[in-house]
């Protein structure tokens, strides 16, 4: 990381000066959204549906970064408010839904307006009881809470729809074509990755990272260490119910599962498969699980066994994910310097997100 | 006579069975740079942390700056400006220097719950100048945790220091120094004392440091403070001597 751009080695010009910037995450972004553009090209909706499946499922794993990379804490139950975020707009939809199953434009998107408030309320209230706690018995509790939302939303047959979950939310005919829906979620995902990226850069965002360094320091520079991490839980509960948001108009329903402690593994599991060290991480871990569980899933049910084996050789050929190996390995070499970027950016090299 | 910074008052704290402060009497007038010596054990660091907010006093009073923080949290009383610097070296290991100084300035300016500015174009001056006045301005983007013993002394005085603290705390500030360093940092803190009247507690075992530095010198021993006085009165003192020497009980 203390690159001071004294190449040594090889590499042609613009490709060492890339190498050189301190940061891999800011090119990554913009090579991965130019891409994106192009996504509704490939022939047929299939892949335009995954396409939005990467986007929504990124924005999910990315705000769980907040927590888990740059915080240092871990979130078990972090699909808790994507899943709040869904049932928010979902809810909203199913009221403004007239008995022909339309819905205006407005109601649509005063719908899905309506669920990140929801997931960033959700959050604030389980945050202020889990901030008090750190390390396992953090994510032991943010768990339990997890859990006992999905009781609630599972549970709840007159308001939620239980079991059955939420059926038949057609978007307005404009958002029904697959290539709309995906530009549109493309941009939505895109601004609020811009916002993320705008606070990991920001004091606020160093703050994060002196509290998963060094909590105890923290305190003693003057922070008010569970405000903080009141704060970020809220902000990451919010960016997650706005993928959660986007979840519902994209497959027609929502169901309790979404809150379920598997789609929390989710966002784990591809933070863990792109890198939790960096941004841009959970967005490659989104692409590689959700493209691989599209194509596996074509031939296969064995899609946890797939999964598993998957995360099996991340941990033990890239610790610290795809990012880290393509940062330590291939970038640095660039660099000419072995060490260069060794801690990642958010300065958490270690694929587990404890104390040192 | 200068204004009383800090005042304590019949302190105590027990943990368990163990009495580790006993009615400790303290005043520091501003100003001032004191230093507290004593054997290992002799509570050095559990007083620190009972003015600092880490420990809760069992009974007694802490006043500072005409204000009650008996009790206080950490992050409150560094906020009425009271800093410390650990003996352990406590920092953010994996951030580099520089980023580890910028968030203590960030901190002490209130420019922590800003979350859309870049981090590194705000308070940049004041976080050099922090980094050049701890010797530490050559190595601005090292990692702090691969800092030698000595450089991370450093860096752990220059993030107590940025806070701008009105009464500076600093637990064996030369442990793992070289004699080179333990020269440097001690003029720093000396300088900063007479320049910016900043007001200077701290513990150390290398008693050259104590007496070539210290206007005053505390013994603590066993959690009670057995004397205290000019560093020649401490020095020429019979049971100061015995204590350091292990034979009496007291």
């Amino acid at each position: 990381m203390a690159s001071d751009g004294q190449d040594s080695s090889g590499g042609s010009g613009w490709l060492r000066r890339v190498a050189a910037r301190r940061h891999i995450s800011g090119p990554v972004i913009v090579v991965l959204g130019i891409g994106a553009l192009f996504i509704p090209l490939l022939p047929g909706e299939f892949w335009t549906d995954v396409g939005i499946e990467i986007l929504i499922l990124g924005l999910f794993a990315m705000s769980f970064n907040l927590i888990y990379g740059f915080m240092g804490q871990i979130s078990f139950g972090h699909a808790a408010y994507f899943g709040l975020g869904a049932y928010g707009t979902a809810i909203l939809f199913r009221e403004f839904t007239d008995g022909t199953g339309e819905i205006t434009m407005t109601q649509f998107f005063v719908a899905l307006l309506a669920g990140p408030p929801v997931a960033a309320i959700g959050a604030l209230v389980v945050g202020y009881f889990c901030v008090r706690l750190t390390g396992i018995y953090f994510a032991i509790l943010t768990l339990a809470f997890g859990e006992l939302l999905f009781y609630v939303v599972f549970s709840w047959y007159g308001f939620t729809g239980g079991d059955n979950g939420i059926q038949r939310l057609l978007p307005p005919p404009f958002f029904r074509d697959s290539t709309v829906y995906y530009y549109f979620t493309l941009t939505v995902v895109s601004a609020a990755a811009y916002l993320m990226w705008r606070m990991i850069w920001s004091p606020f965002g160093y703050v994060l990272r002196t509290m998963r360094e060094n909590k105890l320091r923290t305190e003693f520079l003057g922070i008010n260490v569970r405000r903080y991490m009141l704060v970020n839980f809220t902000v990451a509960g919010a960016f997650a119910g706005v993928a959660g948001a986007l979840w519902g108009p994209f497959t027609r329903s929502v169901g309790p599962l979404l809150l379920g402690w598997q789609e929390s593994g989710i966002a784990v599991f591809m933070t863990l498969i792109g890198g939790a060290g960096y941004f841009a991480g959970p967005a490659v871990g989104s692409i590689v699980y959700t493209f691989l569980h599209a194509y596996v899933t074509g031939f296969t049910v064995y899609w946890p066994l797939t999964i598993g084996v998957i995360i099996l050789l991340i941990v033990i050929f890239a610790p610290g994910g795809l990012l880290y190996s393509i940062d330590t390995k291939l970038i640095a070499r660039l660099r000419g310097n072995g060490n260069s970027g060794a801690n990642g950016e958010s300065g958490n090299s270690s694929s587990g997100g404890e104390e040192p | 006579m200068n204004q009383t910074i800090l005042e304590v008052t019949n302190l105590n704290k027990h943990f368990g069975g163990i009495h580790v402060t006993r009615d400790v009497n303290f005043r520091m007038a501003e100003g001032e740079q004191s230093a507290i010596i004593g054997p290992n054990g002799a509570g050095k660091s559990t007083f620190f942390n009972l003015l600092t907010g880490y420990h809760k006093p069992n009974s007694g009073r802490v006043v500072f700056d005409g204000q009650d923080i008996t009790g206080k949290a950490p992050h409150i009383v560094a906020r009425m400006g009271i800093s410390r610097a650990f003996q352990v070296s406590n920092i953010f290991p994996r951030l580099t220097v520089l980023e580890n100084v910028r968030s203590a300035v960030h901190s002490h300016t209130g420019a922590t719950m800003n979350m859309f500015a870049r981090a590194d174009r705000i308070d940049v001056k004041e976080t050099r100048e922090c980094l050049l006045l701890c010797g530490l301005g050559g190595k601005p983007d090292e990692i702090a945790g691969h800092l030698s013993q000595g450089d991370k002394k450093k860096l752990e005085l220059a993030i107590a220091l940025a806070s701008q603290p009105k009464l500076l705390f600093l637990d064996e500030p030369t442990a793992g120094m070289s004699l080179e360093e333990t020269e440097e940092t001690m003029n720093l803190v000396d300088r900063l004392n007479r320049e910016l009247r900043l007001t200077v507690l701290f513990t150390e075992h290398d008693m050259s440091v104590v007496f070539n530095h210290a206007n005053r010198v505390v013994l603590l021993h066993r959690g009670e403070i057995i004397i205290e006085g000019s560093p020649e009165q401490v020095r020429d003192d019979e049971t100061v001597q015995k204590i350091y020497l292990g034979e009496q009980q007291i």
